[in-house]
């Protein structure tokens, strides 16, 4: 087993500078009504000295104009389930945890070409949710989360792939990096024991008795001799975000980047399913006035990011919003099995009919379906009637290659000389076969491989051989 | 001396001023012989910009490109008919022996959007060849833009604007403006990659070019006044 832990920093405040960095100082406060403290600052929180575990009335001494949003802790587990179901892309274990997940990652190390180039796809996949985390990987959970959270703090932590490099990477951390509870900690502190090593060295007995055999037990896990099961989160069948940009927003250009965030999520929980979205609905809000729907439709299901972008570009950018931009969020009721697009193995045809898809939809993304349409020809002497639009498909009719002017009531069968098809003289086969095998759906099944025919007379004919019974031929139709 | 220009008339885009430049640009046969021999590279040119210029509509200034336009659809791309100012008409482009299903037709509702849906059409790739008709645009740097695309997306462009629209500078690499005289379509090649044509050409009957081997004698219009 090998386990990727992230672990988010500050996460209340980077939920909230998801969409961008805000310029002035905000701060996140906890603890009671009566004496909120701050939980994290921003960068400008920072500068201008104000610190975690202040009370938020001498931080607002320190910064006017503070913005102090509440804690929320729902908000926080929902950021950590969307991120675990944006990391089922990776692997199907995704287990949610206080300010990060962890990922098990063992099984799909070969399809990502090994651990490096895995961690840094989602390394990347996290930055461009606009989230910061620090990576630990370990054999365990516990000792991934613990590496982790060493990262987050400056420590510097070499990936541990062996279970038996396990201890000597983990020996020097400090204690306080744990879940555990603060008495013991404290007490621990007291007996000079601050790291790992100088508590494994002691007798596990003994450190059950004084502080309780959890402590016991998450050594245990540490180190992988104890069993440490997780259950992996589920995902509902839908997908459902939501982004508070940093300020006010004004036109639609400024929507593009929040945007990108959201479809950046989006992907990886399709791809996590192996689904695509065939109808996205994007809602602006506006604070008090009313909200702006957007909805998105496409030929077939998608999920690439640059693409619906695109698409929703040229939508946004004939909207005349009513109101500055508070909240943006995205909703796909519906995720649909997405069919990749196969690589062609001749170069130049699959880019030509991506090409011709996406041209098509970005055409009636801007200028609207019935603008863009395909014509063919209808039956009937009426100018204006022997014509009509169709719906573009781009697929031409069935071809079909040479075909006789009369055609027999009923196949004919021809007389043979060692296999031979005979008619007025041995026939030569001068085109064909043309294979034609259909109707096994309907119990009137055709399996016959069709040639053109000419005998020494120089008549030709359409003559046919039957699949199951190839020494039979038949005479299916004379060229006139 | 002699040597050193030799060498130098054969870099790509290099021509002498008096001789049609030699092929940089995959070109396509137009069906008509007379204007082929004119045309750099012996054809309509692919993956760069053209200008049809003629006043009036009716005079056969689609009808003359059919031939181009059937190869050009060829190898399965689109043939994109923007902002045209009527709507083709499904029978004569079948018997123009141009591919129906390949044929896209876009009427979109302003000149910006006919600019940007010809930009975007001739960029994908897909197309085969793109026709636009932007009416009194005079916007050199749109037109460069679309000269870019059809660079991008090696495709047929071709431009339908008036013949006032000739005293203006086209990036475009070939001009060529269409006149009807006698019923015969009389062609001028006032830009090209090359001197510019001194005699006029007559292509005999304005009729589409490759309707002979449709096996059908009578004559359709390419376009049908929108009804609705």
């Amino acid at each position: 087993m090998l386990w990727v832990a992230l672990e988010l920093p500050a996460l209340p405040l980077q939920i909230a500078e998801r969409a961008g960095a805000c310029p002035e100082a905000l701060v996140i406060a906890e603890g009671t009504k009566q004496r909120p403290a701050v939980a994290c600052a921003n960068a400008a929180a920072k500068r201008a000295g104000i610190r975690e575990g202040q009370a938020v009335a001498a931080a607002k001494a320190l910064a006017g104009g503070l913005r102090v949003i509440e804690r929320n802790p729902d908000a926080e587990r929902e950021a950590l389930e969307s991120l675990a179901a944006w990391a089922g892309q990776f692997t199907p274990m995704a287990v949610v945890e206080s300010q990060g997940i962890v990922l098990e990652v063992q099984a799909c190390l070969r399809l990502f070409g090994g651990h490096a180039p895995l961690t840094s796809a989602i390394a990347r996949g996290v930055r461009a949710l606009g989230f910061h985390a620090a990576l630990g990987i370990a054999p365990t959970p516990l000792a991934a989360r613990v590496i982790a959270r060493a990262e987050a703090q400056g420590l510097q932590v070499r990936a541990c792939l062996d279970p038996a490099d396990l201890r000597s990477r983990l020996e020097d951390l400090p204690l306080f990096l744990f879940d555990w509870p603060e008495r013991a900690l404290a007490r621990l502190t007291d007996l000079g024991i601050l790291r790992v090593k100088d508590i494994l060295a002691l007798p596990m007995e003994g450190i059950a008795r004084r502080f309780g055999p959890e402590i016991v037990l998450a050594l245990g896990r540490l180190m992988g001799t104890h069993a440490d099961p997780r259950q992996p989160y589920a995902p509902p069948p839908r997908f459902r975000s939501r982004l508070e940009l940093p300020a006010e927003a004004e036109g639609v250009e400024a929507l593009l980047f929040p945007l990108r965030r959201l479809l950046a999520e989006f992907e990886g929980v399709a791809r996590g399913r192996g689904a695509g979205a065939q109808r996205l609905l994007l809602t602006l809000e506006h604070g008090r006035k009313a909200r702006t729907r957007m909805e998105l439709d496409f030929a077939s299901p998608e999920r690439e990011p640059d693409f619906i972008l695109s698409i929703a570009r040229e939508k946004l950018g004939r909207l005349q919003l009513a109101a500055p931009t508070v909240a943006i969020s995205l909703r796909a009721d519906a995720l649909l099995a997405y069919v990749p697009r196969t690589a062609a193995w001749l170069p130049g045809a699959q880019e030509q009919a991506i090409g011709r898809e996406r041209l098509l939809e970005r055409l009636a993304a801007r200028l609207g379906r019935d603008r863009v349409f395909g014509i063919a020809i209808a039956n009937d002497h009426r100018p204006e009637r022997n014509w009509g639009r169709t719906p573009f498909k781009g697929e031409p009719p069935i071809p079909l290659a040479e075909r006789p002017i009369w055609l027999l009531q009923r196949p004919q069968k021809l007389v043979t000389d060692s296999g031979e098809p005979m008619l007025q003289g041995a026939l030569s086969l001068r085109a064909g076969p043309e294979r034609i095998e259909a109707g096994w759906w309907d119990g009137l099944e055709v399996a016959r491989d069709y040639y053109v025919a000419t005998n020494p007379n120089g008549e030709s004919y359409w003559v046919y051989r039957e699949h199951r019974d190839p020494d039979s031929w038949y005479l299916h139709g004379v060229f006139a | 001396m002699k040597a050193t220009i030799a060498a130098l008339t054969q870099l790509p885009g290099v021509w002498r001023g008096g001789e049609l430049e030699h092929v940089i640009h995959p070109t396509i046969p137009t069906g008509h012989r007379v204007l082929d021999r004119e045309l750099p590279g012996g054809g309509w040119p692919m993956g760069t910009l053209s200008e049809v210029l003629h006043d009036g509509v009716g005079i056969g200034e689609v009808g003359f490109l059919s031939g181009a336009l059937a190869r050009a659809a060829e190898g399965d791309r689109l043939l994109a008919w923007i902002n045209a100012p009527h709507l083709p008409y499904a029978p004569a482009i079948a018997q123009a022996g141009i591919p129906l299903e390949r044929c896209l037709v876009v009427r979109p509702a302003n000149r910006e959007d006919a600019m940007w849906a010809a930009e975007q059409a001739l960029k994908s790739g897909a197309c085969g060849a793109v026709l636009f008709w932007l009416g009194q645009m005079k916007d050199y740097a749109w037109l460069r833009r679309l000269q870019m695309a059809a660079e991008a997306g090696r495709a047929m462009a071709v431009c339908f604007r008036p013949t006032e629209a000739g005293s203006l500078s086209t990036p475009a690499h070939l001009r060529v403006v269409v006149s009807s005289e006698d019923g015969a379509l009389e062609v001028r090649i006032p830009k090209r990659r090359g001197p510019p044509l001194a005699t006029p050409i007559r292509l005999g009957s304005a009729a589409p070019a490759i309707a002979a081997s449709t096996r059908t004698p009578v004559r359709v219009p390419l376009h049908v006044v929108a009804v609705s």
